[in-house]
């Protein structure tokens, strides 16, 4: 096959396995068949049958991951129509994202000390906390590759939708509405949808708190890279 | 007839909102601004929101497009652990541990705090609010 028909190729599997999973993940609301966790697993296989090189595969299918500058922009109309909720709680924010920007890093910094991997993957891992759109904006200025740091984002998306509830429960937290700021900071997107299934002011607060985590962690980089 | 014209009505947007981070981009570049394009980007259309400049029917659908597919746009680096899968071999186990374990911390140390904040900013609220009602009940009497 012609190289141009692959990497024509990988961008129709990348969108159909995508609107696919969204279609099926409508009608049964089960953990495997959710996006995140079911396009990525059947593409990597796609490209693994059909052989395809990495460099095709990314021909075309990079048009998407450019719209994440343009989709980082979009983030603005959230922000304006949840301003009265900003009004009412600016305490509440602020301390949430604080937190969360310094829990995010130092949780992976303190454990990639512990756990040795190589300093590509440990530097990846720093920024893993915040929205992808942002950590991949950031990674590099704290030694991280992109699509690495990618992976570990939605990994830890995953992650938390999985254990934010037994979580919770064992650590006796008792408003929602803390269990929204706490995974729309460490759990960014999946945390946000997740925190929207609790209610919809918990919904409100994860998405204002991931997305000013996410600016935080862009607007501090400097200051932080220089510190790990 | 109203699908295809709402259809291209986001579509408009979205272009919009490329040619917005376009300029951001060149702006940035410009005026040596020391953060990303996109976000000095966001930061230029709350403004111009909050002001009134720009009406949110002019940008909701679009950001909602955006941001309900956002998914779509970080599904191709992720594919990219093809190129780890020596990495992922010998270290995928710690690096699954060490996601685990940081997202657990990041999620309770965050929730832990805030619970305590938000009881506070609830509180203070409640008073705030309490305090605007008898304020308002006591001019109603004054009026009767």
């Amino acid at each position: 096959m012609s190289d141009t028909l692959l990497a024509c190729l990988s961008f129709a599997a990348t969108v159909g396995f995508y609107l696919l999973a969204k279609l099926a993940y409508r009608h049964k609301k089960v953990f495997w068949l959710s996006p995140m966790v079911a396009v990525p697993v059947a593409l990597v296989a796609f490209v693994m049958l059909l052989h395809i090189p990495l460099p095709d595969y990314f021909r075309y299918t990079n048009l998407l991951v450019l719209m994440l500058g343009p989709a980082t922009i979009a983030f603005a109309v959230p922000i304006y129509q949840q301003r009265e909720t900003i009004r009412r709680f600016p305490l509440t924010l602020m301390v949430g994202v604080a937190t969360g920007v310094v829990m995010g890093l130092l949780s992976s910094w303190l454990l990639v000390q512990i756990f040795p991997m190589p300093d590509v993957a440990a530097r990846s891992m720093l920024t893993r906390s915040v929205s992808t759109p942002f950590a991949m904006q950031v990674t590099e200025q704290f030694g991280g590759v992109p699509d690495l740091t990618a992976m570990l984002v939605l990994m830890t998306g995953v992650v938390g939708m999985l254990i934010c509830e037994p979580a919770f429960r064992l650590a006796r937290i008792r408003t929602s509405l803390a269990k929204g700021a706490a995974l729309g900071a460490a759990s960014h997107g999946a945390g946000t949808a997740k925190a929207h299934e609790i209610g919809r002011e918990e919904g409100v607060i994860a998405s204002l708190t991931m997305i000013f985590t996410g600016i935080a962690m862009v607007i501090g980089a400097p200051l932080f890279a220089s510190l790990v | 007839m109203v699908k295809v014209r709402s259809f291209s009505y986001s579509l408009l947007q979205l272009v919009a909102f490329c040619g917005l981070f376009w300029l951001c981009n060149l702006a940035v570049a410009a005026l040596h601004i020391p953060i990303p394009g996109s976000v000095f980007g966001l930061g230029i259309l709350v403004l111009l929101l909050g002001v009134g400049i720009v009406p949110e029917r002019a940008v909701k659908a679009g950001s909602a497009v955006l941001l309900g597919e956002l998914l779509l746009f970080f599904i191709p680096p992720v594919v990219s652990v093809l190129k780890y899968r020596a990495l992922l071999q010998a270290d995928g186990l710690v690096i699954v541990a060490c996601v685990v374990l940081g997202t657990l911390m990041a999620l309770v140390g965050t929730a832990l705090v805030v619970d305590r904040i938000y009881t506070l900013e609830k509180r203070m609220n409640d008073k705030r609010d309490q305090q605007r009602h008898l304020h308002d009940d006591h001019h109603v009497g004054e009026g009767v």
